[in-house]
C-alpha cells in the first residue's frame, strides 16, 4: 500500500501533458490571428511584421549573436542582482525577527516600499551610480530586496509554535533553532516570497536596461530596435523576454514550490 | 496514602512542590486579575512509574505537562528531578504532543535523529540509535519516508521513537492518541506498554479518556478545575494492560466518571 502511495506521489511531478497541449494550442491560435492581422494590412507592414519576418529576425539576432549575448548579459545581471537582494533581504529579515522593535519599524517601511514602482529608482541610480552595470544592479536590488525582507520576516514569524516548542524541548536553541527549525519550517512561505521577488527583479531589470543604456542586454537590444524603428526586432526581443520569464517561473519556481508544498504536506487537498 | 508515601522513599524521580500557575485573562486585557489554573500542586513520581493524568478539558493538564517539561515556568513552587548525566540528548523530559509535532521537512530517520544532532552526537552513532528506536516502533520500512506519507498512528509512533532516542528520564505524553481511531489506539496502547516494560521509562500520560487512563496507568491522577490541582489519586495494582471490563477496574472507572461529571458541571457554572 505504501508503494502505491509513493507511486502516486511520483506521478504528481510528471509534466502535465494536457497543460502542454493547452499551451501549444494557445500559441497556434495566437500566431494564426497575428498572421491574419498582418495579411489584412490594417497596419503598415513595418509596424506589423508577419510571424515569419519575426522568426527571420530572431535567426539574424541569434547568428550575429546580439540576442545570445543580450540574453547572457541580462541573465547574469538578473542572477547577480537577485542573489544580492536575497542575501541582503534575508539578512535584514532575520535581524528584524531577532530585534522586535527594529522589526516592527522596518516592516512598515519595507511594506511601503513594496508598492514603490521600481522604475522610479532609475533617475536616482543614474545620478548616484551612473550609466553602468552597477546602476542597473542597484535598481534590480531595490526592486526585489524589500519583498525578500518582508517575506523572510513574515514567514519566520508565522512558523507554527508547536515546531518551536518541540525543538526547544529536544534541546534546540539559538542558531540551531533558526538553522534547523525556523528556516526549514518557513520554507514554503519563503519560496513564495522569493518567487515574487524574482518577478519584481525581472521587471525592474528590463526597465533599467532600456533606460540606463549600456552596450549589452536584452533591454538594450530592445532600445536599439526602437532607435532604428525596427518593429520586427522589438517583437523578437519581447518574445525572448516573455519566454525567459515564463520558463524560469515554471521550470524553477513553480516546480520548487510544488515540490516543497508536497513534502511539507500542504497539498492535502489532492488526496 | 501513608503507604504510598513510604513506598516512594528513595526512588522519586520527579517532585513538584506547591506549584502554582496563572494566566492573564484572555478576553479583558485590561483586567489585572489573572486566571488561576494550578494552585499549590504537589506531585511525586516514582522511577519507572506509568502515571496517567485525567481531567476535564481546560483544567490544566497541558499546563502541568508543559511546566514539567520546562516549556513554561510556574508562577511559584519548585520542580526537582533526579539528574541523570548519562543520557544521550540534551533533554531529560521530552514531550510527545497530540499533533505529533514531527518536522515535515525531514524523513522519519532525520526526525528521530533531530535531538541527537542538536546534542552533537556523531553521525554513525546517531544513525544507529535512530534505527534501533525506529525498529522498536516497527517502522523500519518507513525510515526514509516523509511525514506526509504516514498515517496518524505511524506519526505518533515516530514521535515516540524521536523522544526515546534522546534517552530522556521521563516521557511526557499530552493526549498523544486522542486523534486516532479506536483500533489504532488499541494497537498503540499495547506497543506503549511493551515499550514501558522494555525500557523502564517513567511516563506521564495526559488524557481526557477515562478508559485510556485506567487501562495504562499504574496510578491515575485526577486534575480538577475545582481544586486547581489534584483531586483524586488512584493506584491500580493489577497486571497490565488493565482489563477495563473486570469488576475492580470498572468500579474505578465509574468512580472517576462521577468525579469528572462533577467537575464538568463545576466548569460549566464557573466559566
Ligand atoms: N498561553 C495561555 N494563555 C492564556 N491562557 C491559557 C494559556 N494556556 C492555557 N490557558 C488556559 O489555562 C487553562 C488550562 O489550559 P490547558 O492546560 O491547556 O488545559 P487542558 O490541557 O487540561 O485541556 C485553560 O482555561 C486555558 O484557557
Ligand atoms: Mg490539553
Amino acid at each position: 500500500m505504501q508503494k502505491a502511495i509513493l507511486e502516486a506521489r511520483k506521478q504528481e511531478y510528471r509534466p502535465d501533458t494536457t497543460d502542454i497541449a493547452n499551451v501549444v494550442l494557445f500559441l497556434a491560435a495566437f500566431v494564426g490571428i497575428w498572421q491574419l492581422v498582418s495579411n489584412i494590412g490594417i497596419f503598415p507592414s513595418v509596424l506589423m511584421p508577419t510571424p515569419a519576418k519575426v522568426i527571420e529576425t530572431i535567426a539574424r539576432l541569434v547568428t550575429d549573436s546580439s540576442m545570445t549575448v543580450g540574453i547572457g548579459v541580462t541573465m547574469w545581471r538578473l542572477l547577480a542582482g537577485f542573489a544580492m537582494a536575497v542575501g541582503i533581504g534575508g539578512a535584514v529579515g532575520l535581524t528584524m525577527v531577532k530585534f522586535q522593535g527594529f522589526g516592527k519599524t522596518m516592516s512598515s517601511f519595507a511594506v511601503g516600499l513594496l508598492t514603490f514602482p521600481s522604475i522610479a529608482w532609475v533617475p536616482f541610480s543614474i545620478l548616484l551610480i551612473g550609466f553602468n552595470d552597477f546602476g542597473i544592479l542597484f535598481v534590480v536590488i531595490m526592486a526585489s530586496v524589500f519583498s525578500v525582507m518582508t517575506s523572510t520576516y513574515g514567514s519566520i514569524r508565522n512558523v507554527p509554535p508547536i515546531y518551536i516548542r518541540a525543538a526547544k524541548n529536544m534541546g534546540a536553541s539559538g542558531f540551531a533553532l533558526l538553522r534547523y527549525v525556523m528556516i526549514p519550517a518557513a520554507t514554503p512561505s519563503l519560496i513564495m516570497g522569493i518567487r515574487q521577488a524574482w518577478s519584481f527583479a525581472w521587471h525592474a531589470l528590463i526597465g533599467a536596461e532600456i533606460l540606463i543604456t549600456t552596450l549589452y542586454g536584452l533591454g538594450h537590444v530592445l532600445h536599439v530596435g526602437r532607435e532604428f524603428n525596427d518593429m520586427s526586432q522589438i517583437i523578437a526581443v519581447m518574445i525572448a523576454i516573455f519566454a525567459i520569464g515564463l520558463l524560469v517561473d515554471r521550470l524553477v519556481f513553480m516546480r520548487l514550490e510544488e515540490k516543497v508544498r508536497a513534502r511539507w504536506g500542504l497539498n492535502q487537498h489532492n488526496e | 496514602m501513608a503507604q504510598i508515601e513510604q513506598e516512594y522513599q528513595g526512588n522519586v524521580i520527579l517532585e513538584l512542590k506547591e506549584v502554582s500557575k496563572t494566566f492573564p485573562q484572555v478576553e479583558k486585557n485590561s483586567d489585572p486579575r489573572r486566571h488561576g489554573v494550578l494552585d499549590r500542586l504537589n506531585l511525586r513520581v516514582r522511577e519507572g512509574e506509568f502515571v496517567t493524568i485525567v481531567g476535564t478539558s481546560g483544567c490544566g493538564k497541558s499546563t502541568l505537562l508543559n511546566i514539567i517539561a520546562g516549556l513554561d515556568a510556574p508562577d511559584s513552587g519548585s520542580i526537582s528531578a533526579k539528574r541523570d548525566n548519562k543520557n544521550t540528548g540534551k533533554a531529560e523530559r521530552v514531550v510527545i504532543f497530540q499533533e505529533g509535532a514531527l518536522f515535515p521537512w525531514l524523513t522519519v530517520t532525520d526526525n528521530v535523529e533531530f535531538g541527537l544532532k542538536i546534542a552533537g552526537i556523531p553521525k554513525e552513532l546517531r544513525k544507529e540509535i535512530a534505527s534501533n528506536f525506529i525498529e522498536m516502533v516497527s517502522l523500519t520500512r518507513f525510515a526514509g519516508s516523509y511525514v506526509y506519507q504516514l498515517s496518524g498512528g505511524m506519526k505518533q509512533r515516530v514521535a515516540i521513537a524521536r523522544a526515546l532516542a534522546l534517552d530522556p528520564q521521563i516521557l511526557l505524553m499530552d493526549e498523544p492518541f486522542a486523534a486516532l481511531d479506536v483500533q489504532t489506539r488499541e494497537i498503540l496502547h499495547e506497543q506503549l506498554l511493551q515499550i514501558h516494560k522494555s525500557t523502564g521509562k517513567t511516563i506521564l500520560f495526559v488524557t481526557h479518556n477515562i478508559n485510556e487512563a485506567v487501562q495504562l496507568g499504574d496510578r491515575i491522577i485526577l486534575l480538577s478545575p475545582h481544586t486547581r490541582g489534584i483531586k483524586r489519586e488512584i493506584v491500580i495494582d493489577y497486571p497490565k494492560p488493565h482489563d477495563i471490563d473486570s469488576p475492580e477496574i470498572s468500579a474505578i472507572r465509574r468512580e472517576l466518571l462521577n468525579e469528572l461529571q462533577e467537575d464538568f458541571k463545576f466548569a460549566k457554572s464557573h466559566p
